[in-house]
């Protein structure tokens, strides 16, 4: 494989991963005790989390075309981001006692719902609303074709790289391979997430969020990153002294 | 002592004696493993808790000024850009020619410390982040963060070779345990730690606690793989219960009264 299509792939990979955490309602340790919106956790435990079901699902389609490793990737981390929103929702609805609300904005811009009299005075918000859940799932979307992206070509190029090592037995997986690019993709996806994460100081609560505005920042740091990324894991299909 | 937020407060350790420690101790203990077969293994658990300790000392001075997104962040991040140089690093030792894939390890370390200064500068100089530090601790983090990979691989492996880690530790999925367990081990004793009486030498007493039961941890990975798995499990499991035995000690002596410290009660009551 071409080393400049890895790190192409690595680069824009690593950009819509960057890119999709702008989108999730990261509440940080406010949101843990129901003091702002969001999940109540950072980003670097939501990157683990959907970015690793993502990359499974990812892997579940090895040997796949393009297009189906990016869809099972993101559908992987759309479906998981959401049941963790789902799940805290629960928890702050029924457990905590408090509404889904967000503080940035008047209305919902989805539902159109008023916002501001259901907000706990002193706080900023609690659970996830409508607008953060939606803008969660497009995150998690993003994030796991990203993932899926890194994940595929890497896979493709330790294939294709003759060493015996990755060498696919007789027209099936190579585990070894699957594993190199799995791992792989999973730090490109850490690195990431926790620059974006620096990006938007820890915590937001999705599109509709004024920080949002930092977003093409926080795509430029994702892109100088990943680049320098990609360049090292060319040296992955030297394959080693095999 | 240090607290969240403020930053920079004097440390009760020296940052370059921890920094040598674990940069060059590691790295001998690492280089160690191929040149003594039979107890190899040991050696590279050794380095590994000894890359811990530097990284714990190093997220800690950083982690004080307040990152904004919890400790752990970047330590999830350093362990992903130390995986990412010690794959690239083995892998791509050949292209010094045959027969010195032996600087591959050493390669890996400097490779993760290129991508972490790469990132330490996006932080800093794009996203504007406000550490003065930035830049020194990742880099010094993504290093520590590498040789504890490095260093837990080959005492899983016996080897520092490329193929024998991708056999006996990546396609086996252990490499996945090591990413989120020295994460935990790294990035777990400043961030229980912290606050403003945080005293660097409890924090790393702590830091040598969780490095000693994660190197118990990979001895029991070993098991198949290592003939002495079970004398780094055990030397592991000996050297944690001491260090946070002394842990526990340190936190009772400075604590203002203590009520119950979650060990047994010595005498019924």
């Amino acid at each position: 494989m071409d080393p400049l299509l890895l790190i192409g792939a690595v680069t824009i990979g690593g950009v819509l991963i960057g890119g999709g955490v702008h989108f999730i309602p990261v509440g940080g340790a406010p949101a843990a005790i129901a003091t702002a919106t969001g999940v109540g956790t950072g980003t670097a435990m939501l990157a683990a989390g959907s970015g690793m079901t993502g990359l499974i699902t990812a892997a579940a389609a090895t040997g796949s075309p393009l297009e189906l490793v990016l869809l099972a990737g993101g559908a992987g981390s759309a479906l998981m981001i959401a049941i963790t929103m789902l799940v805290g929702n629960w928890v702050y609805v029924w457990g905590v006692g408090t509404v889904p609300v967000s503080a940035k904005v008047t209305k919902d811009p989805i539902t159109g719902l008023e916002q501001e009299k259901y907000v706990t005075p002193g706080t900023e918000g609690h659970g996830v609303p409508t607008v953060c859940f939606v803008s969660g799932v497009i995150g998690g979307l993003l994030g796991g074709i990203g993932g899926g992206l890194t994940y595929y070509f890497l896979y493709n190029g330790l294939i294709e790289s003759g060493i015996s090592a990755f060498a696919a037995s007789g027209g099936s997986i190579s585990a070894a391979a699957a594993m190199t690019a799995g791992i792989f993709a999973l730090a490109v996806f850490f690195v990431n997430a926790v620059i974006a994460s620096y990006n938007i100081g820890g915590t937001i609560e999705g599109f509709h969020d004024p920080k949002f505005k930092r977003l093409p920042r926080g795509a430029l740091g994702c892109i100088v990153a990943s680049i320098v990324i990609g360049i090292v894991g060319v040296l992955l299909l030297q394959g080693g002294a095999i | 002592m240090s607290a969240a937020g403020g930053g920079g407060g004097t440390s009760s350790v020296n940052p370059i004696q921890i920094l040598a420690l674990g940069l060059i101790g590691g790295l001998i203990l690492l280089y160690l493993v191929p040149f003594i077969p039979t107890i190899g293994p040991l050696f590279g658990a050794l380095g590994a808790v000894l890359a811990i300790i530097w990284g714990a000392d190093a997220i800690a001075r950083v982690a004080s000024y307040g990152l904004g997104t919890g400790v752990p962040s970047i330590g999830y991040m350093s362990l992903a850009i130390g995986i990412i140089g010690v794959l690239a690093g083995l892998a791509g030792a050949v292209i010094f020619g045959s027969g010195l894939e032996l600087l591959g390890p050493i390669f890996g370390v400097i490779l993760a410390m290129i991508v972490g200064a790469v990132v330490a500068l996006v932080g800093t100089k794009i996203i504007k982040m406000k550490i003065p530090i930035m830049v020194r601790c990742t880099v010094e983090l993504s290093g520590a963060a590498a040789i504890s990979v490095l260093g837990f691989s080959a005492a899983i492996a016996g080897s520092l070779s490329m193929a024998d880690i991708l056999t006996t530790v990546v396609t086996t999925g252990f490499i996945g345990v090591l990413f989120i367990m020295n994460t935990m081990a790294i990035q777990h004793p400043f961030n229980a730690c912290l606050g403003p009486q945080e005293d660097r030498v409890r924090t790393l007493k702590l830091a040598a606690a969780t490095g000693f039961i994660s190197m118990a941890i990979v001895g029991i990975m070993g098991i198949g793989y290592s003939d002495i798995w079970w004398v780094t499990a055990i030397i592991g499991a000996i050297a944690w219960f001491i260090s946070i035995s002394a842990f526990i000690q340190a936190s009772t002596e400075d604590a203002a009264s203590v009520a119950w410290t979650g060990w047994w009660p010595e005498e019924e009551t």
